[in-house]
């Protein structure tokens, strides 16, 4: 089952920011097929929703780019800053509590081995 | 791995632009996400162009600008919630300056006008502008952006020049007829023809063009086509009343005044002098007022004539001792001149009845049948 794009868009920051802490640097190309490879394919992130998030993240001082040169094209490289570090770790224990919430408010029974 | 060639970059690179994406981060960002899949999933032997078309359209629903405008929005609108709020207390603010700002003027207090300034004016120039750049970007069609835009600028000339006209800020009247003229031929027609090719909407786009009409059409009566001169309007008014206060000078020069005359005409003046130090900072009209600029305003009273003032105290003084000088000396033109002046008023009452200029005006009067009869006694008594 693929997860639907409603669920991924309110996670696409914090999932961005948690692969940015585990990977000194990473490009878009990269995030998109670590998070696939990652869940076996069900989250596909799309580029219309990462780039976008990838430019307000820039824009808001929590990640730095670097430039590379491969031919004639350039790829930018992403890199967690130090308030993008602070606040990949407040988004995924938010996150974290808010799984524990929706599991008590959808009366989510842990799965049974 | 497939191997792109520099012409497929280009081609790339030109289709993206061409596509709408402006921004060249986004550009470089798209051409080499594009090319990272091409070279894990073409092979050698695919069409490269119909490939790169099928892939393209992943990116996005309808077409590529998306992408761009998803950015734009996210970056030009990363504080909307913030903005929102703002927008709320700057309206709350507003409100608050203009119901304390009608109460203050209501009751004569002082503070009333700078109240009503701060709310005009926050009104105009915050509340309205904000509210323009969070109502546009809801709204979906651009002509419907194009109504909200206008409409906020009319309120906020139209407000704007209603502050003018209040402070007797030379342009009101241009900055009136700007509001009304926009409302008219350009607000009005685009709310009507926006709204009249929506049937849901017909009916309330009628009515509403209606109320609008009969809002411009009452604002245009109470315009005045000719403008009066304001300028020079003042200038006679203040001439008429240092002829006035020159003639008095003169009548009061050709005979010395009686002991409770003298205390009555030193009543006098002390008032008018409160009053010019409040309307021109000095105590007299200097007499070459006209090469100085100095215009007098007419305003209302100041704080001096309301409640326990100075001047509310010196007024009060001047009644009685004019009622003093009356009893003991019968002049019955004085007395009708007096039933006609400031003095016929509560003294406290006096700042809702007489302006700045009608209160000098007033005592002027005062004096100058005061003198004539005093001069009336000093010939007699030759």
């Amino acid at each position: 089952m693929i997860f639907s794009s409603e669920l991924i868009k309110g996670t696409l920051k914090t999932i961005v920011l948690k692969l940015l802490a585990d990977n000194s640097k990473m490009y878009g190309y990269e995030i998109t097929q670590r998070v696939k490879e990652l869940t076996s394919e069900r989250i596909q992130l799309t580029e219309g929703a990462l780039y976008p998030t990838l430019h307000a993240m820039e824009d808001e001082g929590l990640v730095t780019t670097e430039i590379e040169y491969i031919g004639k094209r350039v790829r930018k490289y992403y890199k967690l800053s130090t308030t993008g570090k602070a606040r990949s770790k407040e988004r995924i224990s938010e996150f974290a509590d808010f799984v524990e919430t929706m599991k008590l408010l959808l009366d989510i029974q842990p799965k049974t081995a | 791995m497939y191997c792109i060639t520099d012409e497929q970059i280009e081609y790339i690179l030109s289709d993206i632009r061409r596509n709408g994406v402006d921004t060249e981060d986004l550009q470089l960002n798209l051409l080499d996400h594009i090319c990272c899949i091409m070279e894990q999933e073409l092979k050698e032997n695919d069409d490269f162009e119909r490939f790169y078309h099928a892939t393209v359209k992943r990116f996005y629903r309808h077409d590529l600008r998306e992408i761009e405008d998803e950015t734009i929005n996210l970056l030009t609108f990363k504080n909307f919630y913030a903005m929102k709020k703002v927008l709320i207390a700057t309206g709350a603010c507003s409100v608050f300056a203009f119901i304390a700002g009608s109460a203050f003027k209501f009751m004569y207090w002082p503070g009333a006008s700078m109240l009503l300034t701060l709310g005009i004016g926050s009104f105009s120039l915050l509340f309205l502008p904000l509210l323009v750049i969070l109502k546009t970007r809801e709204a979906r069609a651009a002509s419907d952006k194009f109504v909200v835009a206008t409409a906020s600028v009319v309120g906020a000339v139209f407000s704007i020049a209603i502050l003018f006209i209040v402070q007797h800020w030379p342009g009101a009247n241009v900055l009136l007829m700007s509001a009304i003229g926009l409302a008219a031929f350009v607000l009005l027609p685009a709310y009507f023809f926006t709204g009249i090719r929506r049937p849901e909407a017909r009916l309330n786009t009628i009515l509403v063009s209606i109320i609008l009409v009969g809002i411009i059409g009452l604002q245009f009566t109470m315009v005045r086509l000719a403008p009066r001169s304001s300028g020079s309007q003042r200038q006679i008014k203040m001439d008429n009343y240092v002829q006035a206060e020159s003639s008095l000078r003169q009548l009061q020069s050709l005979s010395p005044a009686s002991e409770d005359a003298a205390a009555i005409n030193t009543l006098c003046d002390q008032v008018k002098s409160l009053v010019l130090n409040q309307a021109i900072g000095q105590p007299a009209i200097p007499a070459n007022y006209e090469n100085t600029q100095l215009i007098l305003n007419e305003n209302a009273l100041g704080r001096e004539f309301a409640g326990n003032g100075v001047g509310v105290h010196l007024l009060a003084t001047l009644r009685d001792a004019f009622s003093k000088y009356t009893a003991a000396g019968g002049n019955a033109a004085l007395q009708q001149m007096i039933s006609r002046s400031i003095l016929r008023t509560e003294p406290s009452e006096a700042a809702k009845l007489y302006s700045n200029l009608s209160l000098l005006q007033s005592i002027t009067q005062l004096q100058t049948q005061l003198a004539i009869g005093e001069n009336t006694k000093a010939m007699a008594a030759k």
